[in-house]
C-alpha cells in the first residue's frame, strides 16, 4: 500500500498541483507523511485527514493519477527541482517561516540561498533614476558577494538583476529570483532572457506548480516568500500602495529589517518609500548603507565601476539642478538661468554620455 | 422650341462651365432632366416648376427636355435651378434667345420663385467668366471673391424675367473690390513658460515641419496650436482669394469675408476619411486637409482619430495635393498645410514624473495607433509637461506672436532664395549643398545612427530640422553641431518595449 512507483518528488509536485490548495493546507498534507503516502490516500478515496473539509477533500479524490506522471513530466522537460520541507536542500530559512511553502519548484542551484541575501524590490513603473540606482546597487551587492533576491518583475526588480550580471568581481554573487507563475511560463515575457540566465547561473524559485499561469493573486503570496529569503529588504521606489508595500508588510511581520531609497517629493512613483521613512525606516543612500545593515565591512572596493565620461563644468551645473528631482527642459533651462536651446544641447551631450535620461518629457539625472 | 444656357457646377474645388440645353416639344406632357444628373439636379425639376408656377409664368403643358451637355462626368447641384427655369422660359418662347445672349445663371431656385445662393459661388462665378454671370442678391459677396469683371444680381424669378424682357432695368449691384481683413488670431504673449514648445512651434512655422506634441491633459498642447496661425507669414493676396475659394466650395460660410490669416482648422476625432481627405458619393467636396491649405490642421486627440483617417494624410503631406478618384472621375485638390498634432502620452493622461500607471500592455496597445510611416512625418516631436508654478509666475512675459512671425518670415525668404521651397522640403539629394554638416555634426548624427536612436529617415528630416534652427539663428551655411543636437532634441520617438515617449 505504501509502495511508491515514483519518486517522492514526484508526488510532491502532484500535491502541489491539486486544486483549490492553499499553502496552509499544502503543509499539513505533507506534514501528515510521505508525499506518496498521501497521494494514494487520495487516489484510494480514503476518510478526510482532520482538519480538511469533505468536499475539498471529495475533489481532490477525484483528481486522476495521470496528473501525477503530468506533472513529473513537465518538471523534467523544464529541469525544474521540486523540494519538499523534508528534503536537505529545502532553504533553511524558510523552515523558521509559519507560511512557509511546503513545496518549492526551482530551477538552478538552490545553494545560492546560502549566501548572504539582500531583497531588492519597488514598482514597475520607475523613474530612471530609481532604475539606475537598482541597476547600481545590484551590481555593487553582487561584486560583495551579497546575492540579490528579486522578483523578475518589471521596474525595479529587472533592473537591480539587471546590475547584478554586470558585476565584474570574480567571485560575484549569483542572483535568486522568485517568481509568481510557473517556472515554464515567463513572466512578463519580455524578461525572458534575463529569466533563462538567473536559471542557469543563479536560482529561480516558484511556490506555482509548472504550467501555472501569472495570476493576480500569486503575486502577494510570491512576495512573502521574497520576503523570507531576504535578510534586508531595500525598496527602492514604490508607489503608496502596491506590490512592493505588500512584501515590505510580509518583511516587518518576520522581522527583517527594511530600508527604503529616499525619493523626490512630488514624484509618485516615490511616495510609498517616502512614507517608510517617515514611519522610520533605514535610509539607503547608497551601497554602504546596505552592507552596514549586513554588518559587513564597508572599506572594501566594491562598489559599482564609474565606466561614464565625466560630465564638463558646465554639464555638472545641469546634473545638479537634476539631482533627485525629474524636472522638464523648461524648468531646467530656468533654474540653470540658460536658454533652452543651450540647454538642449548640453542635456543632449549629457544624455550620450548617459549622466542623465528623460522619459515623457521629464529629465532625471543618473547619479552614483 | 429650343435654348442653350451657359451654368456652372462644382467639381472639387474647382467651377466647370456648363450648358444647359432645354427643348420644349410636342408628345405626352413630362419634364426629364438627362445628361448624368445628381439627385440634387433631379429635385430641381420640381423646384423649377414651382417657381415658375409661383412667379405667374405660364409652365407649357408639353413635352420638356433638359439636357446637360458635355456628358461625361456626373452633375448637378441646386445651382442649375436657374439656368433650368431660363432655358425651359427661352425654350417656351416666352423669352427671346437673344435677351439671354452673354449671360450665364448660377442660382438655386425656392418655391415661391425667389433666388438663393449656393455652395461654392465663388468657383462657379470663376468658371464662366466670360460671361456675364446672374445670381442670387444674396450671393453677391461670395461671387465677387471670383473678380467677375460683370456681374448681375436679381432678387427672384419674376424680376429676372422682367429685366430680360426688357421691362425693367437690372438692379444695382456694388461691384467694390473685397476687402482683405485681418483676423484676430491669439497671441503667443498669452502663453507663460513653455520655452522649448515656443522653440518647436517657431521651428515648425519657418520650415513648414510638422509637429507632434506629446504631453498631458492641461500641459498647454491646444493653446500652443491655436497660436500657430499667428506665427505663419501673412496670405498673399492670392493665397488669401484661392483660400476663401475653397470655403466657398465647402460651403463654409464667410463671416469674415477674405482674411490674411492662415486658416485654422481644427476636425474633431470622430470625422470621416471623405471629411479628411475629401469626398463624398455623386459630388465630390473638400475635406478639411483642403479647408487647411496654406494654414494649420490641427489634430488634437491624434490618437482618437480612427487610423485610416490618420494614414490617409500620409500621401497628400508628401505631395501637397490630394487626389480623389470615384468611378465618374477624379479631382485634384490642394493639401498644402502644415499638421500640428497633439496626444497624451498614455490613456491615464500621465501628469508628473512617474506619475503614469497605465499596465506596460495598455500603454503599448495606445501607441500601436500611430504608425510609424505617420510618426515619420512629423520631423518635430516634442514632449510637452505641465509647466511648474515657478514657470507661471515668472515675471518676464514671451515673446509676442509679431515678433516670432517677423523672425519667421525672415527663414521663409532666405530658405524661398536659397533652394526655391521651405526648409522641411528640400529634396534629399540637394542636402548636401544647402545643408552641410560640419565635421563635429556629422559625428554627432553618426553616433546616433550607429546605437539605433536614428532611422536612415529621420537622418534627412534631422538635417532638415538643422537648417531651419541655424537659419533662424542667423548662422553660416555649414551646420554646426549645435544645431544637429537640438533637433535631435526636437524629434523624441515612441519606445514601443517599454511604453515610454523619450
Amino acid at each position: 500500500m505504501n509502495g511508491a512507483r515514483y519518486p517522492q518528488w514526484a508526488y510532491a509536485a502532484a500535491l502541489a498541483s491539486l486544486p483549490l490548495l492553499t499553502h496552509a493546507r499544502l503543509r499539513r498534507l505533507i506534514a501528515h507523511d510521505k508525499p506518496s503516502v498521501v497521494w494514494n490516500m487520495l487516489q484510494e478515496k480514503d476518510r478526510p485527514l482532520p482538519g480538511f473539509k469533505e468536499d475539498t477533500w471529495r475533489v481532490w479524490c477525484n483528481v486522476p493519477q495521470s496528473m501525477l506522471i503530468e506533472t513529473a513530466e513537465l518538471c523534467i522537460d523544464s529541469n525544474i527541482i521540486v523540494t519538499t520541507n523534508r528534503d536537505r536542500l529545502y532553504p533553511v530559512v524558510l523552515h523558521a517561516d509559519p507560511q512557509a511553502p511546503a513545496v518549492i519548484f526551482s530551477q538552478g542551484n538552490l545553494e545560492v540561498l546560502h549566501q548572504r541575501r539582500v531583497g531588492v524590490v519597488g514598482t514597475r513603473t520607475a523613474t530612471q533614476a530609481g532604475r539606475h540606482f537598482a541597476r547600481t546597487l545590484g551590481e555593487s551587492l553582487a561584486n560583495a558577494e551579497v546575492c540579490v533576491v528579486s522578483g523578475l518583475a518589471r521596474g525595479i526588480d529587472f533592473e537591480s538583476h539587471v546590475g547584478v550580471f554586470r558585476a565584474t568581481a570574480e567571485q560575484a554573487a549569483p542572483p535568486a529570483a522568485i517568481v509568481a507563475s510557473g517556472l515554464n511560463k515567463v513572466y512578463p515575457p519580455e524578461h525572458h532572457e534575463l529569466w533563462r540566465r538567473i536559471a542557469s547561473e543563479g536560482v529561480l524559485i516558484s511556490e506555482a506548480p509548472p504550467n501555472a499561469p501569472a495570476e493576480t493573486h500569486r503575486f502577494p503570496l510570491r512576495n512573502r516568500i521574497l520576503a523570507s529569503l531576504s535578510e534586508v529588504l531595500v525598496v527602492v521606489e514604490s508607489r503608496a500602495r502596491g506590490g512592493s508595500m505588500i512584501t515590505v508588510r510580509e518583511a516587518m511581520k518576520r522581522d527583517i529589517t527594511v530600508m527604503a531609497v529616499p525619493g523626490a517629493p512630488n514624484v509618485s512613483s516615490c511616495e510609498g518609500t517616502n512614507l517608510l521613512l517617515r514611519d522610520g525606516c533605514a535610509p539607503v543612500l547608497d551601497v554602504d548603507d546596505v552592507f552596514v545593515a549586513l554588518g559587513l565591512d564597508t572599506r572594501r572596493e566594491n562598489r559599482a565601476i564609474e565606466t561614464r565620461q565625466m560630465p564638463t563644468g558646465e554639464e555638472r551645473a545641469v546634473l545638479e539642478v537634476l539631482a533627485g528631482v525629474p524636472r522638464s527642459i523648461d524648468e531646467v533651462a530656468l533654474l540653470a538661468g540658460c536658454n533652452v536651446v543651450n540647454m538642449a544641447v548640453l542635456l543632449g551631450r549629457l544624455e550620450a554620455k548617459e549622466w542623465v535620461s528623460h522619459v515623457d518629457g521629464w529629465w532625471e539625472a543618473l547619479l552614483h | 422650341m429650343y435654348a442653350a444656357i451657359t451654368s456652372a457646377t462644382l467639381l472639387g474645388t474647382t467651377g466647370v462651365a456648363i450648358t444647359v440645353e432645354a427643348h420644349v416639344g410636342n408628345g405626352l406632357p413630362g419634364f426629364t432632366v438627362v445628361g448624368l444628373p445628381d439627385e440634387g439636379c433631379r429635385e430641381s425639376r420640381d423646384r423649377v416648376r414651382a417657381a415658375m408656377l409661383s412667379s405667374g409664368l405660364e409652365w407649357p403643358n408639353r413635352r420638356i427636355t433638359i439636357n446637360l451637355a458635355g456628358a461625361g462626368e456626373r452633375r448637378g447641384g441646386a445651382a442649375l435651378d436657374l439656368a433650368i427655369a431660363v432655358g425651359v422660359l427661352v425654350a417656351h418662347e416666352i423669352l427671346t434667345p437673344e435677351s439671354v445672349q452673354g449671360l450665364s445663371f448660377i442660382a438655386e431656385l425656392g418655391l415661391d420663385g425667389s433666388l438663393r445662393p449656393t455652395a461654392g459661388m465663388a468657383p462657379l462665378v470663376a468658371a464662366v467668366h466670360h460671361s456675364t454671370p446672374v445670381v442670387a442678391h444674396g450671393a453677391v459677396r461670395e461671387s465677387l471673391l471670383a473678380r467677375p469683371e460683370k456681374l448681375r444680381a436679381v432678387n427672384s424669378l419674376a424680376q429676372l424675367v422682367q429685366v430680360l424682357q426688357g421691362d425693367a432695368p437690372w438692379p444695382d449691384v456694388d461691384m467694390s473690390d473685397v476687402a482683405i481683413d485681418n483676423d484676430i488670431v491669439p497671441d503667443l504673449a498669452d502663453v507663460r513658460g513653455q520655452a522649448s514648445a515656443r522653440l518647436a512651434l517657431e521651428v515648425a512655422a519657418a520650415g513648414m515641419h510638422h509637429l507632434l506634441m506629446v504631453g498631458p491633459p492641461g500641459a498647454g498642447k491646444s493653446m500652443l496650436a491655436r497660436r500657430m496661425p499667428g506665427l505663419l507669414p501673412r496670405l498673399t493676396d492670392e493665397e488669401a482669394f484661392a483660400c476663401a475659394m475653397v470655403r466657398s466650395a465647402a460651403g463654409v460660410p464667410l463671416h469674415a469675408g477674405v482674411v490674411s490669416s492662415p486658416p485654422f482648422r481644427s476636425p474633431h476625432h470622430t470625422m470621416s476619411m471623405a471629411a479628411m481627405v475629401g469626398g463624398g458619393s455623386g459630388h465630390i467636396r473638400p475635406g478639411e486637409l483642403t479647408l487647411a491649405t496654406n494654414g494649420v490642421l490641427f489634430l488634437d486627440e491624434m490618437g482618437e482619430f480612427a487610423p485610416t483617417v490618420l494614414d490617409a494624410l500620409r500621401q497628400p503631406l508628401e505631395e501637397g495635393v490630394v487626389h480623389i478618384a470615384r468611378a465618374h472621375g477624379s479631382v485634384v485638390m490642394p493639401a498644402k498645410s502644415l499638421l500640428v498634432a497633439a496626444t497624451n502620452p498614455c490613456p491615464c493622461g500621465g501628469g508628473g514624473p512617474g506619475g503614469c500607471a497605465c499596465q506596460l500592455p495598455v500603454k503599448q496597445k495606445y501607441f500601436r495607433r500611430f504608425s510609424g510611416p505617420l510618426l515619420d512625418r512629423f520631423d518635430l516631436r516634442i514632449t510637452l509637461t505641465r509647466p511648474t508654478t515657478a514657470e507661471l509666475t515668472s515675471s518676464e512675459p514671451g515673446e509676442c506672436s509679431a515678433v516670432v512671425a517677423e523672425r519667421v518670415r525672415t527663414v521663409r525668404e532666405l530658405s524661398l532664395a536659397r533652394q526655391g521651397c521651405v526648409n522641411s522640403a528640400i529634396p534629399a539629394d540637394v542636402l548636401d549643398e544647402v545643408a552641410p554638416l560640419s565635421e563635429e555634426a556629422m559625428s554627432t548624427l553618426r553616433s546616433r545612427l550607429d546605437n539605433g536612436r536614428l532611422s536612415g529617415r529621420g537622418y534627412h528630416r534631422i538635417r532638415r530640422v538643422a537648417r531651419t534652427l541655424a537659419d533662424m539663428h542667423g548662422h553660416a551655411h555649414v551646420i554646426d553641431a549645435r544645431w544637429v543636437e537640438v533637433a535631435l532634441s526636437l524629434r523624441a520617438t515612441f519606445n514601443a518595449a517599454d511604453g515610454t515617449f523619450r
